[in-house]
């Protein structure tokens, strides 16, 4: 059994490390860092842009992404990506490529995810920061700015951390719609083989197992060092401060 | 210290005209009237939950009211007015919290110079500077690069009187600024509060310290159920109160 | 495409039939997926606790895999790889009795295990300590402390996010259609497949989904809000 699964490792290591690239597209574990690195960097700034239309005092704004948080909230990825894969070519006009399907779709969904992360975080502030920041005579962006988004996004860094393991979770579903990824790499060596699917995927989920389970250290030693530095600046609320990021932790 | 109870002085710093407030049908403010003289110390006194709180929140709007209203300077604070012109006064009333509200992610001198600079457009150097000379006064200058967290609640306290006072207020406002202090920390904050005083400052405090009422109000005021019951110099209020409601809770105090 | 009709499909006797069918399924592979979770949840909180050296690691081992593997790779692992390793006569039981259902209901319940065992052990360690120390005082045993101060206060701190992880699992359902689970996305497929009416049938699908997520939530609440004694002593 571990013969075969380093036989296979010796074989096609480079077809799972970079799928066909450089005679065909990019594709294998590079293709799914990318795609989960590219999908957080931009549904960062858009989860704030969410949470910020969800706190606001106009329904215009707020109704709107309420909806769409719902909505990701309520319908399977699969489901969303099933739509983006039909949509996204009829409103463009253009043949898309699945990646951009795929990416597109995760920008939206972990947006709309990570926007109510950033709103806890406001919320776990507690009102007295934007009290005192009214006091002092800010207007309520410049609070935001300066005060209060700040704070909140210093302690989101673990929770956007646990997003991102998230993604590269949630990006397997790609395969669905023939996303170039890792899984999409390990489907077509046993294809290839046909004979040993067990140690394929069970190389599959090694792979996954590793990224994922260091990123998660990554985050739980931020998490702490946070901890540790918000500690005695409200006593007992700092750690209140970081608990919404647990209760919120999606699991793909 | 003058004990003559300026209230008949020309302008009032802040009059409150028929104030009413209530949260749904239970009401916390009742038809309030009283003013405040310029360079008048006012202590708001009373009971727990009888709306001194409130009284002192709605100075600076950080509460709404129902009707009535409340002029500063000449302006009418609860009026509709754009959001840059209500910043604009709310910078020149300090507000002291009882939780004190420092910016965490600020250092100490950080927290006292951000708001000039991005509220008032004070260039940074300036403002920093103003800063030092400001905790100076309050004692903390060896503390400017220290974070809230490294500081005692009352030191903490006395940033945050800093910071209100970096912005230059006419005004300031106390809500319970030693309540969330342990018993030793609280005359430090008391302190800087009484130069403060001794300054000229028009200043409003709620606050249970009868003993700062005695020494440094030029007035008290006694509020419960949402009315100010008397409003009476200290030495009249310490030794013969009027209304039945104050004397039980002077009574209480001293058990 | 023709026009926008969605009675096109919903007067369908055959499309019907299918969407039924596959909600039937959905369900199916989510309650049975559900009461393996919790089962096994119960039973890995046990051994953790357990006086037994090993079982700390043992199920921080298996927690920490189901977490951070993809869910849908887990199941690829049980379809594709578990299935064929397993005896010829298993195997042709299996495939005559819905295998695919039955490994979508094992690969997300074992994996589902591992979040509804983290939240009831995460509900239990926000119950105070001085809660065990008062009970104690007052002569309970630790049993008795367990069964009437710690695990009440302890369920009721961890509904939230088992609630919210149980909308996770009946979204994650869905991932069963990869190994060919005859289930709701399935169907919404089948019948893309049969009607070329993409938009309309993706629409039902996709509130058909809302609708009962929705469902789960409100009821979570419902719990949440019954489990909760200062609102209910107010109500």
């Amino acid at each position: 059994m571990i013969t075969d699964m380093l036989n296979i490792i010796s074989n096609y290591w480079l077809l799972l490390l970079v799928g066909q690239y450089p005679n065909g597209q990019l594709g294998g574990l590079a293709n799914t860092l990318i795609l989960s690195a590219l999908s957080i960097a931009l549904a960062f700034p858009i989860s704030i842009l969410f949470a910020l239309a969800r706190l606001s005092k106009w329904r215009l704004l707020r109704w709107p992404v309420t909806g769409l948080v719902y909505i990701t909230r309520g319908v399977p990825l699969l489901m969303l990506v099933l739509w983006s894969y039909f949509l996204v070519p009829l409103l463009t006009g253009a043949d898309v490529p699945s990646f951009v399907t795929m990416l597109t779709t995760l920008i939206v969904y972990q947006g709309a995810f990570l926007s109510e992360v950033v709103r806890g975080g406001i919320a776990a502030l507690g009102p007295g920061q934007m009290e005192a920041a009214k006091a002092l005579g800010h207007s309520y962006l410049g609070a935001m700015r300066f005060i209060i988004l700040p704070q909140a996004l210093y302690n989101m860094i673990p929770s956007i951390i646990s997003t991102f393991v998230s993604t590269i979770k949630d990006t397997t579903i790609g395969y669905v719609i023939n996303v170039p990824d890792l899984t999409f790499a390990a489907s077509q060596v046993n294809n290839q083989l046909l004979t040993q699917p067990f140690q394929v995927f069970l190389i599959l989920a090694v792979v996954y197992y590793a990224i994922c389970w260091s990123l998660t250290q990554v985050a739980n030693v931020i998490e702490r060092r946070i901890t540790r530095r918000r500690a005695g600046v409200t006593r007992g609320a700092a750690t209140a401060t970081l608990a919404p990021s647990k209760i919120l932790s999606e699991q793909p | 210290m003058t004990m003559s109870a300026p209230t008949t002085q020309a302008l009032p710093a802040i009059r409150l005209s028929n104030v009413c407030k209530s949260y749904g049908d239970y009401p916390v403010l009742k038809n309030i009237d009283a003013s405040v003289a310029r360079g008048e110390v006012v202590v708001i006194c009373g009971p727990s939950g009888s709306g001194k709180s409130t009284l002192i929140r709605t100075i600076n709007r950080l509460e709404e009211i129902n009707s009535g209203s409340i002029v500063f300077n000449g302006q009418d604070i609860h009026a509709a007015m754009p959001p840059k012109q209500l910043n604009l006064l709310r910078s020149s009333i300090g507000f002291v919290f009882q939780s004190f509200n420092l910016f965490p992610h600020l250092s100490v001198v950080e927290n006292v110079s951000m708001s000039p600079i991005r509220v008032k457009g004070v260039a940074p150097d300036v403002a920093y500077d103003k800063a030092l000379k400001l905790l100076d006064r309050v004692g903390l200058a060896e503390k400017a690069k220290a974070y809230p967290a490294q500081l005692s609640g009352g030191q903490q306290q006395r940033v945050a009187i800093a910071r209100a006072l970096a912005m230059e207020p006419p005004v300031m406002l106390f809500d319970e600024p030693t309540s969330a202090l342990d018993p030793e920390m609280v005359g430090e904050v008391l302190a800087v509060m009484k130069s403060l005083a001794a300054e000229g400052m028009t200043m409003l405090c709620v606050t249970h310290e009868m003993g700062f009422a005695r020494d440094v109000a030029d007035r008290i005021w006694f509020i419960d159920a949402g009315e100010i019951l008397e409003a009476a110099l200290p030495e009249e209020f310490f030794k013969a109160p009027r209304h039945p409601r104050a004397q039980r809770f002077l009574a209480d105090l001293r058990h | 495409m023709t026009g926008f009709d969605l009675s096109a499909i919903l007067k369908d006797p055959t499309a019907i039939a299918m969407l039924l069918h596959g909600v039937e399924m959905t369900f199916a592979i989510f309650a049975g997926s559900w009461l393996l979770a919790m089962a096994l949840a119960i039973t890995l909180l046990s051994i953790r606790f357990s006086p037994f050296r090993f079982g700390g690691p043992i199920v921080a081992a298996y927690v920490s895999y189901h977490r951070n593997v993809p869910t849908l790779v887990q199941l690829m692992l049980w379809y594709f790889g578990i299935f064929t390793l397993l005896p010829n006569g298993l195997t042709a039981w299996l495939s005559a009795h819905n295998a695919e259902t039955i490994f979508a209901i094992i690969g997300l319940g074992l994996c589902q295990a591992a979040y509804f065992s983290e939240d009831l052990r995460s509900g239990l360690r926000s119950v105070r300590s001085g809660q065990m120390e008062a009970a104690t005082a007052l002569g309970h045993g630790y049993l008795s402390a367990m069964r009437f101060v710690i695990l009440p206060q302890g369920v009721r701190n961890a509904l939230p996010p088992l609630i919210n992880h149980s909308v996770s699992l009946f979204k994650n359902s869905s991932l069963a259609i990869i190994i060919g689970a005859p289930e709701l996305t399935h169907a919404v497929k089948e019948i893309e497949n049969l009607s070329f009416r993409t938009f309309e049938i993706y629409l039902i699908g996709t509130a058909l989904y809302l609708f009962f997520s929705l469902l789960i939530m409100g009821a979570g609440a419902y719990l949440s809000l019954r489990a909760d004694p200062a609102r209910s002593a107010r109500a």
